[in-house]
């Protein structure tokens, strides 16, 4: 399980994450949500030790993270906001070396390169450069790079970003697939109706603060909503969208 | 005077004046050459290195005629002004033509300016008009810069040689002219060999070549420089030998061109100035042709096709350079240095000049056609590559190459620091001080006695490793990969490094070795002092690395200072 307690992160004495609190349990997906700069990427970074946090405590399977940080990071699996890459690289080079990094036994990961290549359509372009491919398909190499260790704690920071519908639905089913499977997925994103189908548990962040931890079931009959967009809007859309959206319209057309 | 020149500015398109600033900010890479990436710093820079050299030309000129007689001046004169002359416009020639292949991309349409501008309403006219004017405001500048001395001095000396006024300004208007259309015939050659290849080539395979090229044009630049024979009279003009280096070298017909400019060329040399004609006007065509082209034609087509090299499709061998930790940093460095556009440019730049000084000083072994005893000039010049080779490397490895991207490194980082600061000093041996020895190694292969030369190889594989160890002191990063602070690669620092290394420790180290390659006990000496140096440094470093923690962000230098005031 994974468990954040009281977790804060100040940039400059403003709080991105603002004491934060929740846990995501083995073979469940957990929602992670909220408005753009509400301290979604922070947490996640927090979470893989990309930045330090200011206050607070991660566990792992009840440990620290800090207290081992290496042991952590052999069993987490991240993908980040933006799929940034050693774009110089194939996407055989940059899977080996992520796989040479993280010392897996080199014939092994080779074949299993290969495979998860094939099964996600990229098998063609394995030697052409990274800089050549699209939004989608860079995403597909992050998500490889990200499972092939079979880690168990997965981290995803809106993993569908210019996926194809077809990569969509397969990822949509992986995530469901791998948390059968006993892994701890923690799954950050702005599409609420695709966090609907396959989490089990949200939990909203607006300002940083922590504003709903729950199942949606239960967060739809408590606040009487019938759907996660609508509890969102309600938990953390402070504006009129209909409202703007005219505004923005009428001053174009001034 | 400034009024004047921001009016005439004012009048430009503002679309023109606004792409003009982007490029020429663009022009040189900034981050990478100035001290503290500053516009007029850096400019400045430039600008104070290439007026020392005009000095220096110039001081070389006059300098002799200040105890001479009149008669004795107009001697000197006359026997110096050919070799002055011809070493004025090579040097010219070269500091062009090296800015223009720095700066290779620069006046080109590219994919990053196409995707950005086209949907703006642009004409490919305007963009066009403001990258070839910064490219030749940047040119401009140098070539002004580096003849401020000489392009006075010169003309003064040689024009008062014809005894009026007139010859003085004939000299100097024919002086300026010859630099401006040598100049224009450089920029104008790599624009028409760059703009011709991009347009009969597909672009994934021009793109490929492309870096080929430049690396082809450094080398011929600096070797043409160093190797070119100086004719300072019509009799070395008539040396057989001499007449194929007059037929190719451009440096010799603009020569020419000067001397048929102020009215002082020798019928027999004639010829030399109508290639010089010819030349210019092929070259000036060619890449205004080529520009027109690429811009009219073709610019959309940058878009459509990807700057992607396909693939190979045979066999992918992955070799091995140790556990997969060490195989994954010498990998990617290798990767980094021979892809990235940048990072190959400025470890060629310096790769370039140093092979290029090594050729000039073993001109005589290259072209000796039996054994020749080992030389000094050999000594000299595989060490001068070799710290030469070692200071590029570690400059190179200070360039990030996608600073994004290094979250990878940082959420996969399993081993301890010391294992990472191995994997890089294993990438410096590979890259810098094996290819190095090689060459050196080959270089020699026609040198005798070999015991001598095995000699050599292993004084230099020693100091090779004690210059890798050196480089590295305090570097604990994974190459290509640290954010640096703005213009902290100090680019001056390698240069002078280099100068300092060369004349504080070649001299004395070269001629202690060659006092020793003919004496077995000072030879066992020698060796051992460099491989007990090493042996330390080796311990120093690795005992350093056992609490080093690697870093991909460096931090500004502390700026608050502590007074020490505790009280007792």
């Amino acid at each position: 399980m994974l468990e954040l307690r009281n977790v804060s992160k100040l940039f400059s004495g403003i709080p991105a994450v603002d004491d934060v609190s929740f846990s995501a349990r083995p073979g469940e997906v957990t929602g992670y949500l909220g408005p753009n700069g509400s301290g979604k990427s922070t947490t996640m970074k927090m979470i893989t030790g990309l930045i330090e946090m200011t206050l607070g405590h991660i566990y792992f399977e009840g440990k620290a993270i800090h207290d081992d940080l290496i042991a952590f990071k052999q069993r987490m699996g991240y993908v980040p906001e933006e799929p940034y890459l050693y774009t110089h690289l194939s996407a055989t080079e940059y899977l080996t070396m992520v796989a040479q990094l993280r010392n897996l036994p080199p014939r092994e990961s080779s074949q299993r390169i290969d495979d998860l290549l094939r099964l996600f359509s990229l098998h063609d372009d394995r030697h052409a450069s990274i800089s050549g491919f699209s939004k989608g398909m860079r995403q597909k190499v992050l998500l490889i790079a990200a499972l092939m260790h079979n880690p168990q704690l997965i981290l995803l920071d809106e993993p569908f970003s210019g996926l194809d519908v077809a990569s969509s639905l397969v990822l949509r089913s992986l995530i469901q697939e791998l948390a059968v499977r006993g892994k701890v997925v923690l799954f950050s994103s702005h599409e609420l109706d695709t966090v609907e189908r396959i989490c089990s548990r949200v939990v909203i962040l607006h300002h940083g603060k922590l504003v709903a931890d729950d199942s949606i079931e239960r967060l739809r009959s408590l606040m009487a909503l019938p759907t996660l967009e609508k509890i969102f809007s309600q938990l953390a859309v402070e504006q009129d969208t209909e409202s703007i959206a005219r505004q923005i319209a009428d001053l174009i057309h001034a | 005077m400034r009024k004047s020149i921001r009016t005439l500015l004012d009048r430009l398109p503002l679309q023109f004046r606004v792409l003009y600033q982007q490029f020429l900010l663009r022009v040189i890479d900034l981050e990478a050459m100035s001290i503290q990436a500053d516009v007029i710093g850096f400019l400045g820079q430039i600008a104070g290195v290439l007026i020392m050299f005009s000095m220096i030309f110039a001081v070389r000129l006059v300098g002799p005629t200040l105890l001479m007689t009149p008669v004795q001046v107009a001697a000197f004169i006359r026997g110096a002004a050919w070799s002055s002359e011809q070493l004025a416009i090579s040097t010219m020639m070269l500091v062009v033509g090296l800015i223009t292949v720095i700066t290779w991309d620069a006046t080109f349409p590219d994919r990053r300016d196409v995707l950005v501008l086209s949907p703006l309403p642009i004409t490919p006219r305007t963009i066009l008009c403001a990258k070839v004017s910064a490219s030749l405001s940047v040119l401009g500048l140098a070539v002004l810069m580096l003849n401020l001395a000489t392009g006075l001095v010169y003309p003064l000396l040689l024009g008062s040689l014809h005894g009026s006024p007139f010859g003085v300004l004939r000299f100097f208007v024919a002086y300026w002219l010859t630099m401006a259309a040598a100049s224009l015939f450089l920029y104008g050659s790599v624009l028409a060999v760059q703009g011709f290849t991009a347009l009969m080539l597909p672009r994934r395979i021009f793109l490929r070549l492309s870096a080929i090229l430049q690396l082809a044009a450094f080398g011929l630049l600096l070797g043409v420089y160093f190797l070119s024979p100086a004719i300072p009279t019509l009799a070395v003009y008539r040396v057989p030998e001499n007449q194929w280096w007059l037929a190719c070298s451009p440096t010799y017909w603009f020569f020419a061109l000067f001397n048929q400019l102020n009215g002082t060329l020798p019928a027999e040399l004639a010829w030399l100035a109508l290639r010089a004609w010819i030349a210019l006007g092929v070259v000036v065509a060619g890449a205004a042709a080529s520009l027109l082209l690429c811009y009219f034609r073709t610019m959309k087509k940058t878009v459509e096709e990807p700057d992607l090299v396909p693939g190979a499709r045979g066999l992918h061998w992955v070799p091995h350079f140790g556990s997969p930790l060490q195989t994954a940093i010498v990998l990617f460095s290798f990767r980094s240095l021979t892809r990235s556009r940048q990072h190959r440019v400025a470890f060629a730049f310096f790769l370039a000049i140093v092979f290029a000084i090594a050729l000039a000083l073993l001109r005589g072994e290259l072209s000796a056609t039996a054994p020749e005893p080992l030389s000094p000039n050999l000594l000299a010049s595989t060490f001068m590559m070799m710290t030469f080779a070692i200071l590029g490397l570690r400059c190179g490895f200070s360039l990030p190459i996608s600073l994004t991207a290094n979250w990878v490194l940082r959420t996969t980082q399993l081993c301890p620091s010391q294992k990472y600061i191995a994997a890089t000093r294993r990438s410096m041996l590979l890259l810098a001080v094996v290819p190095v020895w090689l060459v050196s190694a080959l270089l020699s292969i026609s040198c005798r006695p070999f015991a001598q030369v095995a000699g050599h190889l292993a004084a230099l594989a020693v100091i090779g490793y004690i210059l890798a160890e050196l480089s590295l002191i305090g570097f604990y990063k994974v190459p290509f990969t640290c954010s640096f602070l703005p213009g902290k690669t100090n680019f001056q620092f390698v240069l002078w490094g280099f100068l300092v290394l060369s004349f504080t420790f070649m001299v004395p180290l070269m001629s202690q070795e060659w006092k020793a390659l003919h004496n077995i006990f000072d030879y066992v000496f020698l060796l051992s002092v460099h491989i007990v140096v090493a042996s330390v440094l080796w311990a120093f470093n690795r005992h350093r690395a056992k609490s080093a923690v690697l870093y991909f962000e460096e931090l500004p230098d502390e700026i608050i200072t502590t007074l020490g005031l505790v009280s007792r």
